[in-house]
């Protein structure tokens, strides 16, 4: 593990309004990961932790604080240019998994390289080649509908790993698979440790965050002691 | 990105192919009007082309018969500043069957034949000529419906007619006439000594409103129009009706349309939570507008396309069937087939902006948390 911190969160909140009553879904969270380090939320549900994803993942606007991630406060970039860091800097697995389902395995992973100006000829190569490592490469052309839910688990991870992010966000990404599934999947987020990216996991597994660097646990929106 | 904007318009193949229906029809609309009204144009820019040099005189109460006489073209004739003038007769070829596009008998003094139908020349034979009785010059329409040769013999209101002269393709209402000479006219048709119109023909250098003028002034019981007049009125005619036309199709153009908005923002809505999914990966506003404005565009394309086509073949087999009776209705022109395309492009689009703004505007997370 790196040293260098790769993600800073400073008195983050996030208030959402339910008709004229204010929600307080964050309150004032303070976090910092190393690069290379995989780390679990975990808490209850409604706790807040997929909040603090979508937050740290730039997909929703923080009420108040501070996400600065590889050294860029992204609570102060302007909404233009969120796009650009979502590219660049994190992936993203879900755990409905996500994927579209008019396009086949390699389609969706080819998909995410589609807007960082990748060519098409590296955008399949690379999207075979990330299919093939999570030994899905006898179902490149196969439909979401067409494979189990941890193949298409895989694949969405293969979509996150596809434009080489600092940080992978996965959102109960071992919520809807088997056992087996299970430690392939945190097999693949070793080996991503392994390589220096960053695994951020939610989870309610307890499995899942004994294998992770440490744990950080919300309770009503905001980190227990 | 076009690739997926395709997958996109024919994942939902029913509802594209019904959306594009509605875009065809209108837009078939408008190629129908388009070119009956374009054909109109070109007829009237060409008769006038043709005609427009010489002043119209008409009685002043009605324009068929009745006021005018003989006796009327030699007082024209004498007002100072004309030239030449001549009186003639029109009327319908088949009665019942006159109107616009209809072929018509023109009875014409056989002296100034050549002169009343300046500058068309003849494909065969010859004008009138003085002496001649039941000889007529027909329109290249009349001969190619009654399949006429110089020579051949046609029955006009009950009589026959030897053919001895075919006018040259003209694109003008002279077409579908038939010249006699104008005595033989007013017998057949029970005219007497009457005229339908005088054309009055300026000397050079006289300006032709004047004269016009002159010529009201000093022949009683005559209104005239010049030159300049009937062109300022065919154009309004023109326009008046163009406006008709044009608007019924814009109108069945924009219902089009409006079934392009409600596809897309149906289609907008189901796919809410796959432009979150794009928007997590890094999709721009952009991205998301092109690939809204694009399946609309093509679907508009699309529209456009068979609304041409579709609108093409209906006219042309229209004119194929008309032509057999002497007439010519649609007119298709490169310029009717860019407008209709470029509309059909644009009705897409804009009606594809309000889905793809609000397509656009969605945050990831509110658009994740979609269905």
């Amino acid at each position: 593990m790196d040293d260098s911190t790769i993600l800073e969160v400073e008195g983050l909140s996030k208030t959402y309004m339910q008709g004229k009553i204010p929600v307080h879904a964050l309150r004032g969270v303070s976090l910092s990961v190393k690069k290379g380090e995989m780390v679990a939320i975990m808490g209850p549900s409604g706790s807040g932790k997929s909040t603090l994803m979508a937050l740290v993942g730039c997909l929703e606007k923080a009420t108040s604080g501070k996400v600065i991630i590889d050294g860029v406060n992204v609570t102060d970039v302007p909404e233009r240019r969120l796009p650009r860091i979502r590219r660049e800097k994190l992936g993203f697995v879900f755990q409905h998994y996500n994927l579209l389902t008019a396009l086949s395995a390699i389609g969706n992973v080819e998909l995410a390289m589609r807007f960082s100006n990748v060519s098409k000829r590296e955008r399949l190569d690379r999207a075979q080649s990330l299919l093939e490592n999570l030994g899905l490469g006898d179902r490149l052309k196969h439909k979401p509908t067409e494979l189990s839910g941890g193949e298409q688990q895989r694949v969405s991870i293969a979509r996150a790993m596809a434009n080489r992010p600092a940080i992978v966000l996965a959102d109960e990404p071992t919520g809807e698979v088997d056992s087996k599934t299970r430690d392939a999947i945190i097999g693949i987020f070793e080996s991503l440790r392994a390589r220096g990216q960053t695994v951020i996991i939610v989870t309610h597994d307890q499995y899942v965050a004994d294998h992770c660097d440490r744990t950080i646990r919300i309770i009503d929106g905001g980190i227990a002691d | 990105m076009l690739d997926i904007i395709i997958r996109n318009a024919t994942q939902r193949k029913v509802r594209t192919g019904l959306t594009i229906t509605g875009i065809a029809l209108g837009i078939f609309a408008l190629v129908v009007m388009g070119a009956m009204s374009e054909n109109f144009n070109q007829t009237f820019e060409k008769s006038m082309s043709l005609t427009s040099e010489s002043i119209r005189v008409f009685p002043e109460i009605g324009v068929f018969g009745g006021g005018l006489t003989s006796g009327k073209v030699a007082e024209v004739k004498r007002v100072p500043g004309v030239k030449d003038a001549y009186g003639l007769i029109t009327t319908s070829f088949e009665e019942g069957h006159g109107g616009m596009g209809g072929k018509q008998v023109m009875g014409i003094p056989p002296e100034k034949s050549q002169l009343a139908l300046n500058p068309v020349k003849l494909k065969s034979g010859r004008f009138l000529q003085p002496g001649d009785k039941y000889l007529t010059v027909v329109g290249t329409s009349i001969a190619g419906e009654f399949d006429l040769q110089v020579g051949n013999k046609i029955e006009i209101h009950d009589k026959n007619f030897t053919v001895v002269g075919i006018m040259e393709y003209t694109g003008s209402f002279f077409d579908n006439v038939a010249t006699i000479p104008l005595e033989t006219a007013q017998d057949l048709y029970n005219f007497d000594n009457s005229l339908s119109t005088i054309f009055a023909i300026a000397q050079e250098g006289v300006d032709e409103d004047l004269l016009a003028k002159r010529i009201e002034f000093s022949v009683k019981g005559t209104s005239t129009i010049s030159p300049t007049e009937l062109r300022e009125q065919a154009s309004q005619s023109l326009l008046i009706f163009s406006v008709i036309t044009i608007s019924s199709a814009l109108l069945a153009a924009i219902i089009g349309g409006l079934s392009v908005m409600n596809t897309m923002l149906m289609s907008v809505i189901e796919r809410t939570r796959e432009f979150g999914i794009l928007k997590a990966m890094g999709a721009e506003t952009k991205d998301i507008l092109l690939m809204t404005l694009g399946e609309a565009a093509i679907m508009g394309v699309a529209g456009g396309l068979f609304g041409i086509g579709l609108g093409s073949a209906l006219t042309y087999a229209l004119n194929s069937w008309l032509s057999t009776k002497g007439m010519f209705l649609f007119l298709i022109t490169p310029r009717l087939i860019v407008v209709a395309m470029l509309f059909a492009t644009i009705i897409g689009m804009v009606s594809g902006l309000y889905p793809a703004y609000r397509a656009a505007k969605m945050s990831p997370m509110e658009a994740l948390r979609h269905g």
